[in-house]
């Protein structure tokens, strides 16, 4: 059984890592553990099996989704990104917040395949794996203005 | 005298990124070629081959470690130095995809730095 305190720790410690040196963005846990996701929302979701399975999930408004992909293309003007850029940058930081963790939990876990990530825009939106899944979730900020949601919902291996 | 390079990835995000990084690294390419997937990157060595590409290994269609394999296969791709980016960084993953003819390895996230390290032993 995983200590959840320390997989919270690895989960929130991999997305801080990766936007501090891939986005340039300030992720801090959020103070309002009720924060709520307004409006439009994308989410992001990379499974992954072997040793551990489940599923990571990023999950923002918009708006920030927006931001972070100005930041990763380095634009200014969101008229220069469209839906698909967007997509495909949440893409890549499941990629990479799923690849931190990874990296992490190997000396624990060292056999994890990584799947292709999958983005959906929509409203309300969540993550979820079925019965007998442990949840991790972790409310965070991004930027100080960006309420934003990290799951990670898994099973151990059974033998 | 100036070298080619090809960055392939799924993403076009990281794609950009990658290409920005490089630059920040102060190593300078003649062209920069972009692939999607391995198999548009074999099209495109085939026809025309780089110095150097640089390759994601979880890719749709055909992954990076099958392209370094197949790209080995390649007469054209005799003096191509692969190198691999990626978020995997398990030892086995490297030494694996680095037995099977990749001459390099960049773990995300990375650094202009990584990349100056990494692929400057090449440029000459």
């Amino acid at each position: 059984m995983i200590e959840q305190i320390c997989f919270n720790d690895v989960f929130t410690d991999s997305a801080k890592e990766i936007f501090e040196t891939m986005i340039f963005m300030d992720l801090m846990q959020a103070d309002d553990p009720n924060q709520q996701i307004e409006g439009d929302a994308v989410l992001g979701s990379i499974t992954f099996k072997g040793d551990l399975e489940g599923c990571l999930a990023f999950c923002c408004g918009k708006d920030c989704a927006q931001t972070i992909t100005m930041n990763m293309l380095g634009i200014d003007s969101v008229d220069e990104i469209s839906d698909e850029d967007t997509c495909d940058a949440i893409g890549e930081v499941c990629n990479m917040i799923m690849g931190c963790v990874k990296r992490r939990l190997h000396d624990t876990y060292s056999n994890i395949e990584l799947s292709i990530p999958l983005v959906v825009n929509g409203r309300q939106l969540k993550n979820t794996l079925g019965e007998g899944a442990q949840e991790v979730m972790e409310k965070v900020i991004i930027e100080d203005e960006y309420p934003t949601e990290l799951s990670l919902l898994y099973r151990e291996k059974s033998n | 005298m100036a070298k080619t390079l090809m960055i392939v990835d799924d993403s076009a995000t990281m794609r950009k990124i990658i290409m920005r990084t490089v630059r920040m690294s102060g190593l300078e390419f003649d062209t920069i070629e972009e692939a999607g997937n391995g198999v548009e990157a074999l099209e495109k060595l085939n026809a025309s081959p780089v110095d150097i590409v640089l390759c994601d290994i979880n890719m749709p269609e055909m992954t990076g470690p099958e392209m370094v394999k197949k790209a080995r296969e390649m007469s054209s791709c005799d003096n191509t130095k692969i190198v691999m980016v990626s978020t995997e960084s398990a030892q086995e993953t490297i030494d694996g995809v680095m037995a099977d003819g990749a001459n390099g390895f960049i773990t995300k996230p990375f650094t202009p730095e990584n990349f100056q390290e990494k692929l400057m032993p090449f440029m000459n």
